[in-house]
């Protein structure tokens, strides 16, 4: 991460959170599985995934909140704070062999207490659709 | 199996329960403290280029004591361990077969044999500070928000909504997760839904 530190007069209404995309073949789930140690068999065994009613094997909540992450903290640069993040809605599969995309937009920025404080909308999308959230993620970045 | 007409008896009878802390307040540590080796592990899949997770002067530039994990990690570092010295987990060579027990099965929310299925549908979190390596956390308490019967395309079962605490070896509570879940019979859609509906 190289890109210059953003600050509050950088950041405004209206303004893309920069989308970041993760392919989801079934080697990355089974390094999410790994790294997040959620083994759970539906997000790295297809017949097992199907036996639950799924199609097929897919991301888990650990990776899918990761993905947000990344995409905040790409925003946000390393001075920057997670407060919250709210909305987190899961209401389709991110299937393997599919492509996840996370989106964001600001929705709010406000000062208060000597600190840059920024509503982002984030959404997942796949195939066209969003399949998580859209949500709130309040976050900080230094006023100047 | 419960019939069509009795499923939703053991769900109400949670729903009872809601306000009351279904695990007593118990506390469930991480398998480990923060290991730097482990949010390498973590920031892997998702290709998470931030040098606050591995690059520790970076990090106390930035204000930091040293390295911190990402936020959302706080799931990963309040699981225990899958195995412990003396257990037996893996008991069958079925392909599919499942270990003995696991960090992430919830069983306290699985209150009828037959619902086996369970994914998180909603999340929402409140972050007090990061995490940071050499934290050592533990997840407390599994507040009872609501429980919901319902038979989705996947199955019968219920939404549960529960909220725990993220805290620290010395009692510091860095995050609060809220979590809903659908836990459910596999059995598919109800009979007069063919496409099912979730």
């Amino acid at each position: 991460m190289t890109r210059k530190q953003r600050t509050l007069a950088d950041v405004e209404v209206g303004q893309a959170v920069d989308p970041v995309k993760y392919p989801l073949p079934v080697y990355r789930l089974v390094m999410a599985a790994g790294g997040t140690r959620d083994f759970n068999s539906i997000h790295h065994n297809s017949e097992y995934a199907q036996s639950t009613g799924a199609p097929d094997m897919y991301a888990a909540t650990s990776f899918l909140l990761g993905a947000w992450e990344r995409a905040i903290r790409e925003f946000i640069g390393p001075a920057g704070t997670i407060r919250s993040i709210k909305g987190f809605r899961m209401s389709r599969f991110n299937l393997v062999g599919t492509t996840l995309v996370v989106r964001g937009e600001v929705t709010s920025v406000r000062e208060e207490d000597g600190v840059g404080v920024v509503d982002l909308k984030v959404w997942s999308e796949n195939a066209g659709g969003t399949t998580v959230g859209p949500g709130v993620a309040v976050v900080t970045v230094p006023v100047s | 199996m419960n019939t069509a007409g009795d499923w939703k008896a053991p769900w109400e009878a949670l729903a009872e329960k809601v306000g009351t802390d279904l695990t007593n307040g118990a506390l469930t540590a991480g398998a480990d403290p923060i290991e730097a080796s482990a949010v390498r592990r973590y920031l892997e899949p998702l290709e998470f280029d931030c040098p606050l997770h591995y690059d520790a002067e970076a990090a106390r530039v930035y204000g930091h004591a040293g390295l911190t994990a990402p936020y959302t990690s706080v799931f990963t570092f309040t699981l225990p361990a899958m195995w412990e010295p003396g257990q037996q987990i893996f008991t069958s060579d079925d392909r599919n077969a499942q270990p003995a027990n696991s960090p992430i099965d919830a069983g306290h929310l699985k209150v009828i044999p037959q619902a086996t299925g369970l994914f998180v549908t909603d999340t929402e979190i409140d972050f007090f500070r990061p995490p940071q390596v050499g934290d050592h956390l533990s997840r407390r308490g599994s507040v009872l928000k609501s429980c919901v019967p319902k038979w989705t395309s996947v199955g019968r079962g219920a939404f549960i909504t529960q909220e725990s605490e993220v805290i620290t070896e010395s009692g510091e509570v860095i995050a609060r997760i809220r979590n809903t879940v659908f836990v459910y019979e596999p059995v598919g859609p109800p009979p007069d839904k063919a496409g099912g509906a979730s």
